[in-house]
């Protein structure tokens, strides 16, 4: 708890305070049998801070995006609190309304979150409608602005998706979370399904928005070069847990967390000279979420095991200015020693 | 080099697909080589012919809808367009492997994994006992032909229960070990669905290695993958192909992954080959504008440091293809000769060829 209220300042405008997600399974017909969790995301806590943006990133299944839903008040948390602006967010009708004019997403497949039978301009005009009394605002002058922030021409107002390409298509889903004007917008690998000339073309355009309307990102990814080059905040998730969290080039300079020294050293860099994942020794595979490693759920992979890894769970601690890492042997870890290592 | 003849050779393959009564251009004279015991990436964005040249050297190419319309491919001196359906079938996934980017579909879901190894194991030791192959278009290949007939029927296999035991399920596991899956005397007996996708991508590889193959063929084979597990299968394939002394060609859409593992780089764009160059000039002296401008839309390091530019514009409609170059829409340095004629791909330098006007012979 000591910790939580170290992160908390008033320049944060989400919090997240030991969120836990867990799903349950039943492996079995018998309704004696205990049911199974699937701990998706276990005892969570981070800020998200005005202005910026903050990635998260990690491997399929390590909870990111369990994690994106449970802050958008998308799926119901088992436990744990999220905090907006000061107050914790409630999950009943009126506050949900509140909330969504100030928070909005942008999911990774537009082909699933456009509807198919609506033309653009209901798209775009669709939370306008939910969200605030209609007298209030002029819509069509609003699905103008947003279609002409994301840089789509006004004849695409009345297309419909299928006529779109996926570069188009992710621009519309940009602008319906933008046209209500919110303060933050989670974006839930947003460029992953893209080309990398598209997603260049988003990534940029995403940066352009924030300038403009002071954004703040939630920014979800499983690519560590996408997420170096737009956040200024990364947490580092494995397993259900943020293993290592700051400020994004201290992190990416100086990675404290075994894992993400493997998580670098295993992602293709384009520059021959200084190829590394043939060189790197990575062992092992992502754990079960049902049965995760007991102590650090990274100790069955990790290089700098000793007996207390498989005991105990390591916290979160602070190294340098904001820069917390969960490792019990941080000092030993570093990114520089890897590459020599192996090399 | 330059006098031996190359593993594969494509000279000027054009391949079109019908949709709704029209022609999609995907493949528009392709010219390219392989040598032997090389690793060649194949990159481009999506819909620029990558896959359209992979399935077509393997001769998996869907006719109709597809249509070839011209070219050759020689592969050991056998063109593969001119030989018939029979004889294609031995070189299909044998002498030239294949693995596909989701394994779980390459993978047949009602065997287990053990047994699927053993049945490339089991074709390969018939092709053995037949005596390796003359790959010539006359004489030794109607020998393979009778043994082949008889290699269809050896193919059944019991979904039950394993059909394979003694040395060549002893060979299975050896395989299984020899592409790092933990505990393979228990993994034999699995099914796919019950493996992790690193650990299916792993059988496959297996499968195509137990061909001992002169040519690999991998379609985005890690695109599916985690990015630690694809550090982990790239870093496998790339050594026990070294080991076998493989040629592969590799599709992807991943410049990084290109440049980690890849000897030489072929760069396409709306179904030409653009560049064709060694994997370290590639990336240090990119020629053609297209690759600079794929280049420059790579992350690496923060935005306030290094900023990326998008390439503007979008992809050529290929119902319809411009007349001359392909790129001259979105081409900062167009010049009037773009519009109107294809360049074509010109040797540059040593090991660099290029098809743009920018650069003379």
């Amino acid at each position: 708890m000591e910790q939580t209220r170290k992160l908390s300042t008033n320049e944060n405008i989400i919090e997240v305070l030991n969120l836990k997600k867990y799903y349950r399974v039943r492996r079995s017909l018998n309704p004696l049998k205990k049911p199974f969790y699937v701990r998706a995301v276990d005892d969570v806590s981070f800020s998200i801070r005005a202005g910026r943006t903050t990635a998260i990133v990690g491997e399929s299944g390590c909870g990111k995006t369990t994690l994106a839903r449970c802050i958008a008040l998308l799926t119901p948390p088992t436990a744990g609190k999220i905090i907006m602006e000061g107050e914790p967010v409630k999950m009943d009708g009126g506050s949900l309304k509140k909330f969504y004019r100030k928070v909005q997403m942008v999911f990774q497949d537009p082909d699933s979150s456009l509807d198919p039978r609506m033309r653009i301009k209901d798209i775009i005009a669709e939370p306008l409608l939910n969200l605030f009394p209609v007298a209030n605002c002029d819509i069509p002058r609003a699905v103008t602005e947003a279609l002409l922030s994301v840089g789509l021409p006004l004849e695409f107002a009345n297309a419909y998706p299928s006529q779109l390409s996926g570069g188009q298509k992710q621009r519309v889903a940009i602008a319906r979370a933008i046209v209500t004007k919110p303060k933050v917008v989670i974006l839930d690998e947003p460029t992953s399904a893209l080309d990398v000339s598209v997603q260049a073309q988003i990534l940029n355009l995403l940066i352009d928005l924030q300038e403009k309307y002071n954004l703040t990102y939630l920014f979800i990814t499983h690519n560590i070069a996408v997420a170096e080059y737009i956040s200024d905040y990364i947490a580092v998730m494995y397993a259900g847990k943020i293993v290592e969290q700051g400020p994004t080039k201290s992190v990416m300079l100086n990675p404290k967390h075994p894992y993400t020294v493997t998580l670098l050293l295993s992602s293709p860099i384009a520059d021959p000279l200084r190829r590394r994942i043939l060189r790197a020794e990575i062992r092992g595979e992502v754990p079960s979420l049902i049965d995760p490693p007991k102590g650090c759920r990274f100790n069955p992979r990790c290089p700098y095991k000793q007996k207390i890894c498989e005991s105990e769970i390591p916290s979160l601690i602070e190294l340098k200015q904001s820069h917390f890492v969960a490792c019990f042997y941080s000092e030993k870890v570093s990114l520089t020693d890897s590459v020599r290592d192996n090399g | 080099m330059s006098n031996r003849s190359p593993l594969l050779e494509i000279r000027g393959l054009s391949v079109s697909y019908e949709r709704e009564g029209k022609n999609i251009l995907a493949l528009d004279d392709v010219n390219l080589s392989i040598d032997s015991n090389t690793v060649v990436a194949v990159v481009g964005e999506s819909g620029c012919g990558k896959s359209t040249l992979a399935l077509s050297i393997i001769g998996l190419l869907p006719i109709p809808p597809a249509k070839i319309h011209s070219g050759e491919i020689h592969y050991k001196s056998v063109d593969l367009l001119r030989v018939k359906e029979r004889e294609r079938r031995l070189f299909r996934g044998t002498e030239i492997a294949m693995i596909f980017q989701e394994p779980l579909t390459s993978l047949n879901p009602v065997y287990r994994v053990g047994d699927q190894v053993a049945e490339a194991i089991s074709i390969r030791k018939l092709r053995e006992k037949v005596g390796s192959l003359q790959l010539s278009a006359d004489g030794p290949m109607q020998k393979v032909y009778n043994t082949k007939s008889r290699l269809s029927t050896s193919r059944f296999v019991f979904p039950f229960r394993s059909r394979y035991s003694g040395e060549i399920r002893r060979e299975v596991v050896d395989m299984l070990r020899k592409v790092r899956i933990p505990d393979p005397e228990q993994i034999v007996n699995r099914y796919p669905f019950e493996l992790s996708g690193g650990m299916r991508q792993r059988i496959m590889i297996a499968m195509a290695l137990s061909q001992k193959p002169s040519l690999l063929i991998a379609d985005e084979p890690t695109t599916a993958l985690d990015v630690t597990t694809q550090a982990q299968v790239l870093k496998l394939m790339k050594e026990l192909m070294d080991e076998a002394r493989t040629s592969v060609l590799l599709i992807t859409h991943d410049l990084g992954v290109a440049s980690e593992v890849a000897d030489r780089v072929i760069v396409m764009y709306a179904g030409d080959v653009i560049e064709d160059t060694d994997v370290y000039k590639l990336f240090k002296e990119p020629l053609h504008p297209y690759t600079k401008g794929l280049l420059s839309c790579i992350p690496s390091g923060p935005k306030d440091i290094r900023k990326i530019t998008p390439i503007p514009g979008s992809i050529p409609d290929m119902r319809n293809p411009p007349p001359g170059c392909k790129f001259s829409s979105r081409c900062p340095y167009v010049m009037e000769t773009c519009r109107t004629t294809k360049p074509p791909l010109i040797q540059v330098s040593e090991n660099h060829k290029v098809a743009c006007f920018l650069y003379p012979k």
